[in-house]
C-alpha cells in the first residue's frame, strides 16, 4: 500500500518598502495573508493524496502589492525523474500524463512537433527572455502571436523586483500545418534557458520519441524554423522560471507546432 | 531531543544599482523525520537583542563603501560591460544546542561580458585589481583556442574548482568558527570519509554534510611562465573548466580538464565563497 510522508514543511513570510533605488524589507508577519496561504495549502492537501507514487512540491503564495491581493498555489509532481508543474485543478490530469508520457528511440532526424503545449517552452526563451532582456527583434513568422506581458516581479520580500513574464500565451491564425512523415514528437521538457549574451537558446527534452536530448540555437534560427502550427493554445504543464536565483511560475500556452532544421 | 536551530540576522544588499536591506529572524528542527522552517514568531528580528546593535550602521557603512566600489569597477572596467553586479554584507547570529555565536559575511558577484564571452567573479570583498585584470584580459580576447600543455590558474578560478577535487587532491579544512549545527569547525586532513561538518547556507535549508574552509596543500613547483587562466567563464562542471587565458600578449578562451594537478603554490592563500568555503592559491595543470 503506497502512503504519503511529509518531508518539509516551510514558512516565510515578509514585508519590503521601496523608495527609489532602496528597498526595506523584514520578516513581518501579515495574518490575512498567512491565513489565506494556509487554506490554500489544506486545499491542495486534499490534491496531493491522490497522487500516490509521486514526489509533490507544494507552493502557495499570497502577495499584496499596491492593495491588490494574490494566492497563488503551484504543485512540482515528480515521478521517475520525469516532473511536471501544474496547479491543484489540473494536478490529476498531469500526473496522469506522467504515467502515460514514454520516451522511445526514433532517429534524431526530421523536423519537431512540439505537442502538449511545449512549443511554449521554445517560446517562452526566445520569444519572452528575449522581450525581458530587449534584445534585437527576430523575423517571426506572420501567423504567431504570442501574449507575454512583463510586469514588475519578485520571488520573496528579499528580492528585487525584475520585469517579468506573468504568463505566454501563443496563438496561431491561419497557419500552415503539414504533419512530416519523418519528424520527432517532443512531449515533456526538462528545462529551458536564454543567454543573452550569445543569444543562444537551450531546450533540454525530457520525454520524446526519440528519447531525451539537448538543442542549442539562436533565436533567430528559432524563430526561422517555425514552419507551421494548428489548433487553440495547450496549456503546458508547467514552466518555473528562474532568473537571477529568483524562481517565478509562468503560466504557459501554445498550439502544436511544427519546427524545420532544428535537429 | 529535537535539535532546534535560529538565526536572527541583518543584511544588506547592491544588486545593480537597488541596494535592498533585509532583517528577519527564523528557527528550523527537524521532528519525525520532517524539516520545519519558519520566521520566528515570539522575537521580531527588529528588536532581537543577541543581533549586535551596530549591524544596521556597519550595513549603512558597507553601502557608502560599496558605492565607492561600483565607482570605482566601472572605471576600472572601461573597455567591457558588466552585466551583474551583486555586493552584500551581512551579520548574523546563530543558535542551537546551547551554542551561540555570531557571523559577519561579505560577497561580491560580477559578471562581465564581451560578446560572446562572459567572465564569472565572486569574490569575499571588493579587489578591484583583479576585476581590473580581468576586465583588461576579456576586452583583448581572441578566439577559442586548445588548451595549452601547462596552465596555470590564478586563485580566484582554483577555488571555484577545489570542491570538485575532494578526494583527488590533497586537501585540509581549516578551523575555526562553528558548522550549521553549532560544531567547531577543526583543522583535519580531508578524507573520502563523511565530512565531519554540516553547511547551512540559511534557516530555511537543511543542513548538510560539507568540508568547511577547504585548501590544498602545497607540493609541486609551479612555473611562472606557463599561461596563466585569469577568471572562469562558465561555471565549474566537474573538472572542466571553460577559462579566459593568458599567454604574454595573447588572451584566449580555452576548455581545460583539470583532473590533473601539477604543483600547488605555496603562496598564502585567499577564502572565496564556494560551497562551504574554499581557499584559492595559484595551481598548474
Amino acid at each position: 500500500m503506497a502512503t504519503c510522508a511529509l518531508i518539509e514543511s516551510r514558512l516565510m513570510h515578509g514585508v519590503a518598502t521601496q523608495r527609489g533605488d532602496s528597498i526595506e524589507a523584514s520578516d513581518a508577519r501579515d495574518e490575512r495573508l498567512v491565513h489565506a496561504c494556509d487554506s490554500a495549502i489544506d486545499e491542495a492537501r486534499a490534491t496531493v493524496a491522490a497522487l500516490r507514487d509521486a514526489r509533490v512540491r507544494v507552493v502557495v503564495r499570497g502577495t499584496r502589492e499596491d492593495s491588490v491581493e494574490a494566492v497563488e498555489t503551484t504543485m512540482t509532481v515528480a515521478i521517475d525523474g520525469l516532473s511536471v508543474v501544474t496547479t491543484p485543478s489540473n494536478a490529476l490530469g498531469d500526473y496522469d500524463l506522467l504515467h502515460r508520457v514514454r520516451n522511445a528511440s526514433a532517429p534524431m532526424r526530421g523536423s519537431i512537433l512540439w505537442s502538449n503545449g511545449s512549443a511554449a517552452v521554445l517560446l517562452h526563451e526566445a520569444f519572452g527572455h528575449g522581450s525581458e532582456h530587449d534584445v534585437a527583434p527576430v523575423a517571426w513568422p506572420p501567423w504567431l502571436a504570442v501574449d507575454a506581458p512583463l510586469v514588475s516581479r519578485r520571488e520573496t520580500f528579499r528580492d528585487v523586483p525584475l520585469m517579468r513574464m506573468t504568463h505566454l500565451i501563443a496563438r496561431q491564425t491561419n497557419a500552415p500545418f503539414t504533419l512530416p512523415e519523418e519528424r520527432i514528437d517532443v512531449q515533456l521538457i526538462a528545462g529551458g534557458a536564454y543567454d543573452p549574451v550569445t543569444d543562444i537558446v537551450t531546450i533540454d527534452v525530457a520525454v520524446s520519441s526519440a528519447g531525451p536530448f539537448t538543442m542549442r540555437r539562436s533565436r533567430a534560427e528559432i524563430a526561422a524554423s517555425l514552419s507551421g502550427a494548428s489548433g487553440e493554445p495547450v496549456r503546458y504543464p508547467g514552466v518555473i522560471c528562474s532568473r537571477e536565483g529568483q524562481e517565478l511560475y509562468v503560466a504557459s500556452h501554445a498550439p502544436v507546432m511544427i519546427t524545420d532544421g532544428l535537429l | 531531543m529535537t535539535e532546534v536551530y535560529r538565526k536572527w540576522g541583518r543584511a544588506v544588499r547592491y544588486e545593480n544599482g537597488t541596494v535592498i536591506f533585509v532583517s528577519e529572524a527564523g528557527e528550523a528542527f527537524e521532528q519525525d523525520g520532517v524539516f520545519q522552517a519558519r520566521p520566528a514568531v515570539e522575537e521580531p528580528a527588529q528588536t532581537r537583542v543577541s543581533v549586535p546593535p551596530s549591524a544596521r550602521a556597519d550595513l549603512d557603512a558597507f553601502v557608502a563603501e560599496t558605492q565607492v566600489n561600483v565607482a570605482q569597477t566601472l572605471l576600472s572596467v572601461r573597455s567591457g560591460r558588466i552585466e551583474r553586479f551583486i555586493a552584500s554584507a551581512g551579520t548574523a547570529t546563530h543558535e542551537t544546542t546551547g551554542t551561540e555565536w555570531t557571523e559577519e559575511s561579505r560577497r561580491v558577484h560580477i559578471s562581465l561580458v564581451n560578446p560572446p564571452l562572459r567572465a564569472l567573479i565572486d569574490l569575499a570583498s571588493f579587489d578591484v585589481a583583479i576585476v581590473s585584470t580581468i576586465a583588461d584580459a576579456l576586452a583583448r580576447a581572441g578566439e577559442e583556442r586548445k588548451a595549452p600543455k601547462r596552465i596555470r590558474l590564478a586563485p580566484n578560478v582554483s577555488a571555484a574548482l577545489l570542491p570538485s577535487l575532494l578526494g583527488e587532491l590533497a586537501m585540509e579544512q581549516t578551523g575555526g568558527g562553528f558548522d550549521g549545527r553549532g560544531q567547531p569547525i577543526e583543522t583535519r586532513a580531508v578524507t573520502h570519509d563523511p565530512p565531519p561538518n554540516w553547511y547551512r547556507p540559511g534557516y530555511a535549508v537543511q543542513p548538510v554534510r560539507a568540508w568547511m574552509n577547504i585548501r590544498a596543500l602545497p607540493f609541486g613547483r609551479i612555473d611562472p611562465d606557463a599561461p596563466l587562466a585569469v577568471a572562469l567563464l562558465e561555471p565549474v562542471h566537474g573538472t572542466t573548466l571553460h577559462v579566459l587565458c593568458v599567454d604574454g600578449d595573447d588572451v584566449f578562451p580555452t576548455t581545460v580538464d583539470a583532473s590533473h594537478i601539477a604543483a600547488v603554490s605555496r603562496a598564502e592563500p585567499v577564502w572565496y565563497p564556494h560551497a562551504g568555503g574554499s581557499f584559492g592559491a595559484e595551481m598548474m595543470l
